[in-house]
């Protein structure tokens, strides 16, 4: 364990709906270059403790966080951090790929071009192209790079959303159940995709597959109702879990 | 089918009677209301067909300088009764553009009286026994003759039937609408944006949203008192205008827009907003470039019935007075107008049976421009829809 290096450090983070207590008091510290897995049944607050690390969840009006991220030495809920450069750093993948319905270009080039981080012209096609090829798409798009992003299956769309997601130099990527809505060969894919891209970037995803976790996951978090239960090496969760609940859910008893 | 199948079951006669009996009981309210419809076009088109001819005399004009003091000496006095007031007005007109016909005769078609034209069109009439018998004459030696209507489409109202028409009506209702459009969209628009992007759900937003629907239902004559109260009392605009009734109808627009912009809007999915501020996007990135793009169909359609909904609009018109007499159409929004629906209005109420065939053919123009209207905002959505 110590040779992984800490790129996000929660402290005590707390989440409410409204009245609702969605997360209880975590602390959790994930690797850098790592892929973690967080699983648990449905309801138990991992996709809401996900939208914590992008500030998604500033989006609705009811909740409220209280408690610190730190990402890179800087808590990203401090008063002079502003959300929208928190998303920049820290991209999202959704479970239901979601396109623009725009062009395959459009769809990469639109973000980084308002982020001033190419301009116009070859350079942006560079970018457009690497991101794309980083997403292990090129080789099916690089001649329909004008024809609508929608009309991709939905694996290329998952993976359009991936090559969108990285065309901003994010330093960490979260997905949200990004195979969920695909089919076993495009889930494949984007297994393949995600041990390719922890190289570069930290990886947290969401999963309802146990086998998924187990197949790419470096780490793997367990939730239940609002609290981390268990927090690990994805072997030692899967073969050796320290907690009955994890083992009960692991092995098929609830959830 | 034999009792002991299993797809025996009694009461499926009795079911399937019942489901065929809706179906038919939908058809016929269907078939009703088409019926209507029919009727009122038919109707329409028959009382308007009419309107599409108008009798025309030939008669001998002698231009002189007698005639441009007194135009009823244009023509043989026998014949002044059964011509058009109003057309052999314009006759010392016609002289003095073209001076080379001073002090000639020439043979032409006069407009006829409104009456004459009753006459030939088979309808009512009230001509005088010596008139009746100089037009029968007339008629025999093939000097009455019906041609084809331009004046209706080429002027404006006239006191006279025979040289009214509905252009100066047309022209007022697309500066009037031209103003509502102008004002309505934007504000319309921008409301429904921040609306539905930017105000936080909270007892205020609720209240306003439920006075928002209640404005769109509102009688339409409360918006042409509140029309006259600010815009003519208050701003002193002048009165009768398409200026003031233009933002008058505007106000009236405005909820509808407001409504049917904010359903765009809502029917836009929430996942292109979280696409969009995942990659670290502000709000207005997010809305303008792809909240509204995708909403814009669906923007215009709602703007285009709130558009149809103002043309056909009287009430509130009446109110700031745009039911004047407007012989000539105006040339700018400032100028006393009138607009189709109130113009129809007016005919409808004039006795002379001539103003009739007006009416209908009024409203068979008033329909095809409403109709124009509601093909272009179907076009547009065609032409806009993003596909899936």
């Amino acid at each position: 364990m110590a040779k992984n290096k800490v790129k996000i450090e929660v402290k005590d983070l707390n989440l409410w709906y409204g009245d609702k207590h969605a997360l209880h008091g975590l602390n959790i510290e994930l690797y850098k270059n790592k892929i973690t897995a967080l699983i648990g049944p449905s309801g138990c607050g991992k996709s809401t403790f996900l939208r914590c690390l992008n500030r998604m969840n500033d989006l609705i009006t009811s909740v409220r966080v209280e408690g610190e991220v730190v990402i890179d030495g800087k808590n990203i809920y401090d008063k002079d951090v502003d959300e929208v450069s928190v998303r920049k750093r820290i991209g999202m993948v959704f479970q239901q790929p979601n396109p623009f319905p725009k062009s395959i270009y459009e769809n990469v080039a639109y973000a980084p071009l308002k982020h001033g981080i190419v301009k116009k012209g070859s350079s942006c096609d560079e970018l457009v192209e690497q991101s794309l090829r980083s997403a292990g798409i090129w080789n099916e798009v690089k001649d329909i790079l004008k024809e609508p992003g929608t009309g991709l299956s939905g694996g290329q769309q998952q993976r359009l959303c991936i090559a969108r997601t990285i065309a901003v130099k994010p330093d960490v990527i979260l997905m949200d159940e990004p195979t969920s809505a695909l089919d076993p060969i495009s889930t494949e894919k984007i297994e393949a995709l995600m041990l390719e891209l922890k190289k570069e970037y930290t990886i947290i995803t969401v999963t309802h597959n146990m086998q998924q976790a187990a197949r790419i996951a470096d780490m793997t978090a367990f939730f239940h109702l609002g609290d981390l239960i268990e927090y690990d090496e994805t072997e030692k969760i899967f073969i050796n879990p320290a907690q009955k609940k994890t083992e009960d859910y692991i092995t098929g008893r609830f959830g | 089918m034999d009792k002991n199948s299993i797809f025996y079951d009694p009461s499926l006669k009795r079911r399937h009677f019942k489901s065929k009996l809706f179906k038919y009981f939908t058809l016929s309210s269907l078939v009703v209301s088409l019926l209507f419809l029919g009727i009122f076009l038919l109707d329409m088109v028959l009382k308007g067909s009419s309107a599409v001819q108008q009798t025309y005399i030939q008669v001998e004009v002698s231009y002189n300088q007698e005639s441009i003091d007194n135009y009823r000496s244009i023509v043989d006095k026998k014949y002044l009764n059964l011509l058009s007031r109003a057309a052999l007005r314009e006759v010392p007109e016609q002289m003095q553009a073209n001076p080379s016909l001073m002090n000639t005769k020439e043979v032409v078609w006069i407009l006829a009286d409104d009456q004459v034209d009753m006459y030939m069109k088979k309808y009512y009439y009230k001509i005088g026994e010596k008139d009746l018998s100089t037009l029968e004459e007339l008629q025999k030696n093939g000097m009455v003759d019906k041609k084809f209507n331009t004046i209706f489409f080429t002027h404006g109202d006239s006191k006279t039937p025979e040289y009214s028409g509905i252009l100066s009506a047309f022209i007022g209702t697309i500066l009037t609408l031209a103003v509502t459009m102008l004002v309505a969209f934007p504000i319309g628009v921008a409301t429904a944006v921040y609306l539905e992007e930017f105000s936080k759900q909270n007892w205020w937003s609720e209240f306003l949203e439920i006075n928002i629907n209640n404005l769109a239902a509102i009688p339409s004559i409360l918006f042409g008192l509140l029309g006259l109260a600010i815009y003519i009392n208050l701003f002193g605009l002048p009165r009768s205008s398409a200026l003031v009734g233009g933002l008058t109808l505007a106000l009236m627009t405005l909820p509808i827009i407001v409504v049917s912009s904010r359903a765009a809007l809502r029917s836009v999915p929430a996942s292109i907003r979280q696409a969009g501020y995942a990659l670290g996007l502000t709000k207005v990135q997010v809305v303008k470039d792809h909240v509204i793009p995708l909403a814009f169909p669906g923007i215009m359609t709602g703007n285009i019935i709130g558009l149809a909904h103002a043309m056909g609009e009287t009430a509130p018109l009446i109110i700031v007075g745009m039911i004047a007499f407007i012989p000539d159409s105006p040339s700018s929004v400032m100028e006393a107008a009138t607009v189709m629906p109130a113009q129809l209005f007016t005919w409808a109420g004039m006795p002379e049976r001539a103003y009739i065939e007006r009416t209908a053919a009024g409203i068979l123009v008033l329909l095809s421009v409403l109709i124009s209207l509601n093909s272009l905002a179907v076009y547009l959505r065609k032409k806009f829809e993003v596909k899936w």
